[in-house]
């Protein structure tokens, strides 16, 4: 027997058996048994690009890993204390391997009707309104990873955000891996009604675990029609040996509009596909994306913009640096449906080079299946801009900061589009760290050039 | 307190544009450094200033008395040194504001509090009639040919050099701004700067009175004289120039 196989029933034990299951749960017992199904069936995928680009799974030990469960805590660890810094809660749920560990709702968010629990709690307490939205927009049987998500997924987060609310305080998940040997199946499910605003914001944390651990993500976002959502997704799994394997959605209905920020900044291995669909007409998206990899990391991210209604518009921009030994592969498509007729978007990806043996590509595509649209896109890969930085060392701006600014103030517009100072304070420092640790051989990589 | 270029050779990209270049400027002193398009005038500022795509083959650049042939741009800058570039670069993601800070602060030994860079900031705005908006923009991103000249002057009064090159800040420049970056200069200049203004127009002679005129040619400096000398070219061109020249060499 495959040892995946093995290893997939032995997590088993958290599909309830829909012949079991109270008579409002079966469709979820079932789509649990479906996507078990699936998992078995699908071997393990290896995800080739054209040219040089593979990401492979064959140096995660799998069957090491298993689900882990955590005591609930009444004092956060610091790991997420220091990311969270001053944030103001609105809610939040904090889950540490399989298990939430600390939920919190401001009374201020409970009175106008918002929902925040983990997901397997709105389960069994929403069971409508979870029925209507949950998996809509992913499917198990997109592959090996979305199955596993599906069929082993703990804890997770559920957000329901009622009609015509605005929401002022932020809505943060977060998702912890505090050891080696750890799987974490996840899910993340959010409403945002008609007309309502709020912010969401999912962290992504590991600690520097010794060993492998793997997270493996499902997200959804609906923002119902005239919604104005801000999401922010933050990953940073530390220098341990951590796999992210994520599937994002989001999904705008008509007149509605999204922000969507994802940062990454750390993980040994992160294959993401994040894609936002404008879904009906006057739908309105904005997405800024960043990633900064370092020491042997491997980051494939694979991000779609689809207009499946007319009307709609879109922005998109990605910027990525690389240093170390890092791999980086940005492909993102902006894909224009028969009868979006009136759409307008457009896509832009920067990647910096900032040492000899990084590795990287930034691929946009359109895949345009209309007519009386414009989508535009443009990417480019390069290296620091010599004549930028004689322009900052001849006002005496040693060339080492002038290096550390500039790329600094490449990242500025992403960092900006985030709605929060303390976040955007934590992913500038982030930055300015992993330049600093990287400092010698971005300064032998500039002056190879110079 | 002086720069001073001896017997200067620079390459670019295997080709030699100054051909041995001289020239002296002291703290007080204004000269002014004129000569046609691509006869080597940027080359010159751009070697002064240390730019590590401009080869000195030949000769040497003197600060103080110091050699500063091989020095860093970073270092000559913070000894005193000054470029107003012809064509600044863009600076994505870092304001005004914050690059100022960052500038005055290199030549420090301790950072300028907040508070008093605000002020001193504020001073220089309004002493060149800045818009204070300006300084929250991104430096140069999506700024007007004069806008970009007005953020050199900027950064020249704030930074206080000993000697600085100006090159070609007049050009693109409106006739109030035209007055406005005069008046700056002329405020600076004086005992405690010196500076080389490359130009081509004798409008900004005008307002700025240069003590010493410079004439480059084909990457030598081929005449040199007093204020009358801008107002000879600026009657007959260059070609009255380069026919002396041409004789002298015949002869
Ligand atoms: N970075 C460079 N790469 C290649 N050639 C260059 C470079 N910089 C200058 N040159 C060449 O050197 C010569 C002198 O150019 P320079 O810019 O110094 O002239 P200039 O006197 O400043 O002209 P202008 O009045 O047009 O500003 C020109 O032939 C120019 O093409
Ligand atoms: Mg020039």
């Amino acid at each position: 027997m495959p040892a995946s196989v093995a290893s997939g029933e032995q997590r088993s034990r958290n599909v309830v058996p829909a012949s079991t299951a109270p008579d409002t749960l079966i469709w979820f017992a079932e789509l649990r048994a479906q996507a078990l199904k699936v998992y078995e069936r699908e071997p393990l995928p290896n995800w080739r690009r054209s040219g040089f680009w593979t990401t492979s799974l064959r140096k995660l030990d799998l069957d090491a890993l298993a689900p882990r469960e955590h005591e609930p805590v009444s004092e956060l660890p610091a790991l997420v204390t220091g990311a969270l810094g001053e944030q103001e809660v609105g809610a939040l749920i904090v889950q540490s391997g399989a298990s939430t560990v600390c939920t919190s709702v401001h009374p201020e968010l409970a009175e106008q009707g918002v929902i925040v629990c983990p997901l397997d709690v709105a389960v069994q307490e929403h069971p409508e309104l979870v029925r209507e939205y949950y998996m809509r927009r992913i499917s198990p049987d997109e592959g090996k990873f979305s199955a596993a998500t599906a069929a082993f997924w703990t804890g997770g987060a559920f957000v329901h955000v009622p009609a015509n609310v605005q929401v002022d305080k932020p809505i943060q998940s977060v998702y912890l891996i505090e050891e080696g040997g750890t799987a974490q199946y996840v899910h993340t499910l959010a409403i945002v009604g008609e007309q309502s605003e709020c912010s969401i914001r999912e962290y992504c944390l590991g600690a520097p675990i010794t060993g492998q651990a793997l997270h493996a993500g499902g997200f959804e976002l609906y923002a119902r029609p005239g919604a104005n959502v801000k999401l922010a997704h933050f990953h940073d799994w530390g220098p341990g040996e951590i796999y992210d394997i994520s599937t994002k959605r989001v999904e705008i209905a008509r007149d509605a509009r999204v922000d969507w920020v994802p940062v990454h900044l750390g993980g040994r291995l992160i294959k993401q596909t994040l894609d936002i669909v404008t879904a009906e007409k006057g739908s309105d998206m904005r997405h800024t994306g960043l990633y900064f990899t370092e020491g042997e990391e491997h980051l494939d991210l694979f991000t779609s913009d689809r207009h499946e209604a007319g009307y709609t518009t879109g922005d998109t921009v990605w910027k990525g640096a690389l240093t170390g030994n890092s791999r980086a592969s940005y492909e993102g498509l902006i894909h224009i449906v028969p009868n979006a007729q009136e759409s307008h978007t457009y896509l832009q990806t920067h990647q910096m080079l900032l040492s000899q043996k990084a590795r990287g590509d930034a691929i946009p595509s359109l895949i345009v299946e209309t007519d009386s649209v414009s989508a535009s896109h443009g990417g480019t890969v390069g290296e620091l801009d010599e004549e930028q930085i004689f322009y900052m060392t001849s006002r005496g701006i040693p060339r080492s900061e002038a290096v550390r600014i500039l790329v600094e103030g490449y990242f500025e517009e992403v960092v900006q589009r985030l709605d929060d100072e303390g976040l955007q304070e934590l992913v500038r420092r982030r930055i300015a760290r992993k330049l600093a640790d990287a400092e010698d051989q971005v300064a032998e990589f500039i002056g190879e050039r110079a | 307190m002086s720069l001073e270029i001896q017997n200067l050779h620079v390459r670019i990209e295997e080709r030699e544009i100054l051909h041995g270049v001289d020239l002296k400027v002291s703290k007080g002193q204004t000269h002014a450094l004129m000569g046609p398009n691509g006869s080597g005038k940027s080359t010159l500022a751009n070697t002064i200033m240390g730019n590590p795509n401009y080869e000195v083959t030949e000769g040497k650049i003197l600060f103080n008395g110091e050699d500063f042939t091989e020095a860093d741009p970073d270092e000559r800058a913070r000894a005193g040194l000054f470029l107003a570039f012809q064509y600044p670069a863009t600076i994505p993601g870092v304001s005004v504001a914050n690059f100022l800070r960052l500038a005055v602060n290199a030549r420090r030994e301790e950072p300028m509090k907040v508070k008093d860079f605000g002020k001193y900031m504020r001073e220089n705005v309004d002493l060149l009639k800045i818009d204070p908006s300006f300084v929250s923009r991104y430096l140069n991103e999506g700024f007007s040919g004069g806008e970009k000249k007005r953020a050199e002057i900027l950064q020249l009064a704030m930074l206080k050099p000993e000697i600085a090159v100006l090159d070609e800040t007049d050009s693109g420049l409106d006739i109030d701004a035209l007055r406005i970056v005069s008046d700056g200069v002329n405020a600076l200049s004086g005992p405690g700067m010196g500076s080389l203004i490359i130009t081509h127009y004798t409008r900004i002679l005008n307002y700025v009175r240069p003590g010493f005129v410079h004439i480059m040619l084909d990457g030598r400096i081929v005449r040199e004289g007093g204020p009358e000398l801008a107002d000879k070219l600026e009657e007959h061109g260059y070609d009255f120039i380069r026919e002396e020249v041409d004789g002298d060499d015949a002869g």
